[in-house]
């Protein structure tokens, strides 16, 4: 993908309390595209010994504009930055939340407040010592101010207590079990208080030059060709890191990315940086292999938008017509040669790990669904005229990417064929986001959503009333406004019964796919391509977007 | 007239230059008959190579190339022609005043020229179609904004040169006008020049009609070789044909084209003739 | 005397030019739909209106266009270009980074493209009409014609994937640390394929101009009487002809070099070079007014120089032309 979003979000879920996991929450495609060779290496099993040394070089795409994701929450920054940050835990495959720079944690019975003890004996690169204090100023004074996702992850966060310089409180105002899964470097990462404090935090010169705990230290940006990272000799985990430097190469061209990694250039191209119509000639190549794990929390739809204060968009019918119009795996074959899957509703099926997922809504890929949605523009009152058109429409092409093109031409074509006449309009980002998102200029919008690793970021900014806001990007443009719907996502953010969530959860996807304010396309997967050489590179579901500490070079 | 026909018809390459360029036009005139029905359809399985049901082959999307290209030939043609037409009208006629009055003027045109020249010709055709919101008449703004200074400075710089030669010097002894010096003596002593760099703009229009195509600020919904180009881009190394033919196009467009120009300026300028 | 007063008064000229180029640039840019707050808020994905703001107020868009357009004009005096919101860098810096690999590939490929194009033009059109000529023709308008992205995407797999010379793209070795002769060495393998790229698309340009000049000379009158005077075809040729046939490639060659410092976006992207043409494109689809101006500063500045510089080279050429 040209582009890549994230939110952070969280699932719902007391710490402690262990998860049951059923197996086959995975979805089977997910299992079947991995070479066994690869499933076992990630589930733990060790074919060989780590061995010391060497340099991996990844494609990063595109190049980042900043290196400070705490106050950018770009996708394509983390890669290199959570090298360098890190976060109160990491995640195991389960999604459960693991130590990292907390030893272990508590969460009080009312819910109102998270202890943290924290690991000793961790430096900063720049050998300050990590304590509590930090901690303290990270989330109070840099991600609560300034990161993008706070105002939902953080809203609840009242204050940090430090009672000891190895103890961090966290106290909140009402109960927020979401921020155990939004403690990862990608997220909520620790920054270093003396770098910072007395400064103007969005000007800080760290921002570019980031100091942090992690297992590689930045070294140098050329802007236009790539980052360096070197090992942390100090790192505070034993014997780790085990590669000697991380080089994040940016190749503009997607055929050049390809060929860097043919030619064994470039080890690891993750977040699809290697165009999906190159995927299949990766497969056969014998130096590489691809994945498509380590991307279980970064679930992400491509979204069909429809301006609800259009004349016939306004009409329940006529959404849903163009909803059984659009064939969905004609996008998944064609579009994303096979990569992802058709979307039910506005929760991608990556959020069955979480129990939040469910398919028991609208089913609009029936056999016989071009006959109902003719019937319904019949009914809606939008017959077809002489030449065989209804109306006419204009779409918005996403300006982030190729692809977007091929899927707005293949939407018209599908639209044509019961009778919607429609126009493209392919306009560059800066045209493109005022507008939509400022001017409302538009009746067909196909924007990619990123939804977080929960509900709560993801389904709010688009659906709820709240979230109707001019001039500002990728929320809720489209004038939904229910609000059955805006008393269920409240209620859902602050359950903490993980089956009365669910409940509600389902509830809400149910109405939205009924109503069809958008229409959801595809749930997107993104692949990583990787030479066979280098070992253990994914180890959790954040994939690219979690240090590669343990990552190592094969000879 | 009719020798000059017959010289043109001696030169073997002009002819064939010019036989693919009827040929290309014929293909426009008879596209509708030959591909009934939208080049945007899609007709058959994607990804289909040459042969069989579909001729060039079929796209990412399912659509038949050769449909495609038959369509994409008007607009292709017309967004090169009509963009270096504009940008040789203007370039000319800047570059004439500039260069045949000298002084002032030259000084005021020639500082204009500079500053169309100071900004990165592409990216001042993407702010110009960003502007003015992409479809083909920004398109062909866009060509012609970047490709007539190039001219203006060609033929200023040949009349500067002229305006020195004796027969010019001459006729204006003699008391000719300024338009007559200009259209019968100066201008004719340039066309070879403009004829050279002209026919290699039509080609630079198609192509970078292309590269806005492929960053999505062409019009989308045109058919246009570009767009062909650019929507194989991504499948280039798997499906080779869907760049091939709307290159290939566009190569022996840009050649015949060309040719023909040569032969041209044979004709219309007497001392490029055989000795 | 006369060129002492005559390149005094050009770069004198030089000044209010540049600056009025500056001042149409800002407004032109501004006519541009879309500002870089959204455009980043936009590329980050979870923008609220205060983060919108945030960013407004950093990057100076709050405040009046006309205060806007008299800071920028006001730093500009002091040779500061501004700072690179988007970059976090002052724009002059960024630009810097960014000539040396701009410089090496333009100009090698330029150097190439003119001087074996201008050889292909006269070879040709000594040769008018024979099959030397037509050959010469073919191959460069193809070579011209062929989109920049294949061509270069063709390399790469012959000569990068497949027989393993050279590297796919990028300025050097990243991570390798190679000084001196080394170095030279690796930035030399870079180079190879997008110079060779670049050339070729160039180098029909300067064939045909020049095939179709020197066409025109043969043809004069003053050829014929050299000719008739027993000169040698040779003589007849370097002496006369090539000068004045030069005339008109010059002027191209002097429109080409304008253009060097925009580069050549498509090998730039293809092979991932670092240079000024993807910053200048990267800044405007951002709206990176700042950085954008800024090259288009440097830009002028450089074509200014350039077109005296062919002014002066005419007169060389032509002792006819007046200054």
């Amino acid at each position: 993908m040209a582009r890549v979003l994230r939110n952070a979000g969280t699932l719902q879920e007391s710490s402690g309390l262990s998860r049951t996991f059923d197996a086959t929450d995975l979805s089977r495609r997910t299992i079947l595209a991995l070479p066994l060779g690869l499933a076992a290496a990630a589930s733990g099993a060790r074919a060989a010994e780590p061995k010391r040394g060497g340099t991996m070089v990844m494609i990063v795409h595109p190049e980042p504009s900043t290196l400070a994701h705490y106050a950018v929450s770009a996708g394509n920054i983390p890669p290199i930055a959570t090298q360098v940050y890190e976060g109160l835990c990491t995640y195991d495959w389960d999604q459960n939340p693991q130590p990292n720079l907390a030893k272990s944690w508590e969460v009080a019975p009312d819910g109102k407040t998270i202890t943290f003890k924290l690991q000793e004996g961790v430096t900063f690169h720049n050998g300050k010592p990590f304590t509590s204090a930090d901690v303290q100023y990270s989330f109070m004074e840099i991600l609560k101010k300034y990161n993008p996702i706070a105002p939902v992850m953080l809203a609840e966060l009242v204050a940090v207590d430090t009672p000891d310089p190895m103890t961090a409180v966290l106290r909140l105002a009402n109960p927020a079990p979401y921020i155990m899964k939004a403690l990862s470097g990608r997220d909520l990462p620790i920054l270093c208080r003396s770098v910072f404090e007395g400064t103007d935090v969005l000007q800080n010169p760290s921002a570019n030059k980031p100091i942090g705990t992690g297992p590689f230290k930045f070294a140098s940006w050329e802007r236009g060709q790539f980052v360096r990272l070197d090992r942390n000799e100090t790192y505070w985990k034993p014997g780790l890191p085990y590669l000697n430097r991380i080089v994040a190469r940016f190749i503009p061209d997607a055929a050049t990315r390809s060929a860097a990694m043919e030619a064994g250039e470039a080890h690891f191209a993750g977040y699809s940086a290697v165009n999906y119509a190159d995927l299949a000639r990766m497969k056969t190549n014998p130096i590489l292999d691809l994945t498509t794990k380590g991307y279980e929390m970064t679930p992400a739809q491509s979204v069909l938008e429809l301006n609800g204060r259009h004349p016939h968009l306004q009409k329940k019918e006529v959404r849903q017509a163009i909803a059984y119009a659009i064939d969905r795996k004609v996008i998944l074959k064609d579009v994303m040669f096979g990569y992802g899957q058709p979307a039910t509703g506005p929760l991608s099926r990556k959020f069955k790990t979480a129990g939040l997922y469910t398919d028991d809504v609208r089913q609009y890929d029936v056999p016989d669904r071009l006959d109902i949605a003719n019937r319904l523009l019949d009914e809606a009152g939008a017959p077809r005229g002489a030449d065989g058109t209804r109306f006419a429409l204009h779409l918005e092409v996403n300006s982030f990417g190729e692809q977007w093109l091929r899927q707005a031409e293949y939407l018209k074509q599908a639209l044509a064929g019961v009778g919607i006449a429609v126009t493209l309009r392919s306009e560059d980002t800066a045209t493109w986001l005022r507008r939509v998102y400022t001017n409302y200029d538009y009746d067909l919008n196909e924007p990619f959503l990123s939804q977080g690793v929960d509900p709560v970021y993801g389904l709010n900014k688009q659906f709820l009333t709240s979230q109707i806001r001019k001039g500002v990007t990728f929320v809720n443009d489209t004038f939904y406004s229910n609000p059955e719907v805006d008393r269920m996502l409240g209620e859902g953010a602050r359950e903490p019964d993980a089956e009365k969530r669910a409940a509600l959860y389902k509830k809400v996807q149910q109405v939205l796919a009924e109503d069809s304010p958008m229409i959801w396309l595809i749930d997107v997967q993104y692949v990583s391509v990787f030479n066979r050489r280098l070992k253990d590179h994914t180890t959790g579901p954040l994939g690219t977007q979690q240090a590669f500490e343990r990552a190592w070079m094969d000879k | 007239m009719q020798t000059a026909l017959a010289r043109f018809a001696s030169n073997r390459l002009a002819l064939a230059g010019a036989a693919v360029l009827l040929g290309l036009i014929a293909l426009v005139a008879l596209t509708p008959l030959l591909y009934p029905g939208d080049p945007f359809a899609l007709v058959g399985p994607a990804l289909q190579p040459p042969g069989g049901q579909f001729l060039l082959g079929t796209d990412t999307l399912g659509r038949d190339v050769a449909a495609e290209i038959a369509y994409g030939a008007r607009t292709s043609l017309i967004i090169g022609l009509s963009a270096t037409g504009a940008a040789i009208l203007l370039g000319t006629l800047i570059g004439g005043l500039a260069g045949y009055y000298r002084g002032g003027v030259e000084v005021a045109l020639m500082r204009l020229t500079e500053f169309f020249q100071t900004i990165p010709a592409f990216v001042l055709a993407i702010l110009i179609v960003a502007i003015l919101s992409p479809s083909l008449f920004s398109e062909v703004v866009a060509i012609a904004a970047v490709s007539w200074p190039g001219i203006a400075r060609l033929v200023r710089g040949e009349f500067v040169a002229l305006g020195g030669r004796e027969f010019v010097l001459a006729c204006d002894g003699l008391g000719a006008g300024d338009a007559r010096i200009v259209f019968r003596h100066m201008l004719p002593n340039c066309t070879s020049a403009i004829i050279a760099v002209g026919t290699l703009l039509i080609g630079t229009a198609v192509l970078i009609e292309a590269g806005l195509a492929f960053l999505g600020l062409g019009d989308p919904n045109v058919m246009s070789w570009g767009l062909i180009i650019s929507s194989g881009r991504a499948v280039l190394r798997s499906a080779w044909w869907i760049c091939a033919f709307p290159g290939l196009a566009i190569l022996l467009t840009v050649l015949a084209i060309n040719l023909v120009g040569d032969g041209l300026n044979e004709v219309l300028n007497p001392r490029l003739r055989e000795r | 005397m006369r060129l002492a007063r005559f390149l005094g008064y050009r770069l004198l000229l030089a000044i209010p030019v540049v600056l009025g180029i500056v001042v149409l640039n800002f407004f032109l840019i501004h006519l541009a739909p879309g500002d870089a707050a959204s455009v980043l808020a936009g590329e980050s994905g979870a923008a609220s209106p205060e983060y919108m703001e945030q960013l407004r107020h950093k990057f100076g868009l709050d405040r009046p266009l006309a205060t806007q357009f008299g800071v920028y004009l006001l730093n500009m005096l002091h040779l500061d270009l501004g700072y690179s919101f988007r970059n976090d860098s002052p724009v002059g810096s960024l630009i810097v980074d960014r000539l040396w690999p701009t410089g090496l590939l333009m100009l090698t490929a330029f150097a190439a493209a003119l001087l074996i194009g201008t050889l292909l033009g006269l070879v040709a059109a000594t040769g008018r009409n024979s099959w030397r000529d037509a050959v010469i023709s073919l191959v460069s308008l193809v070579a011209y014609a062929t989109p920049g992205f294949w061509l270069g995407l063709m390399m790469i797999v012959v000569f990068a994937i497949r027989l393993g010379w050279l590297p796919t793209s990028g300025y050097d070795t990243v991570g390798a640390d190679n000084e001196g002769w080394d170095e030279v060495w690796d930035v030399g393998r870079h180079l190879v394929m997008p110079a060779v790229a670049l050339a070729l698309f160039y180098l029909a340009v300067y064939a045909r101009v020049m095939r179709a000049s020197v066409l025109e000379q043969i043809g004069m009158d003053y050829v014929t009487t050299a000719r008739a005077k027993g000169q040698t075809e040779a003589r007849v040729m370097v002496g006369h002809v090539l000068r004045n046939a030069l005339l008109p490639v010059v002027t191209m060659a002097g429109v080409q070099a304008g253009n060097l410092i925009g580069g050549s976006i498509v090998v730039e992207t293809v092979f991932g070079w670092p240079g000024v043409g993807t910053l200048a494109f990267n800044a405007l689809q951002s709206r990176d007014l700042n950085l954008l101006l800024g090259i288009f500063f440097v830009s002028a500045c450089l074509v200014v120089v350039i077109n005296l510089a062919v002014d002066l080279v005419y007169v060389c050429l032509d002792p006819r032309m007046e200054l």
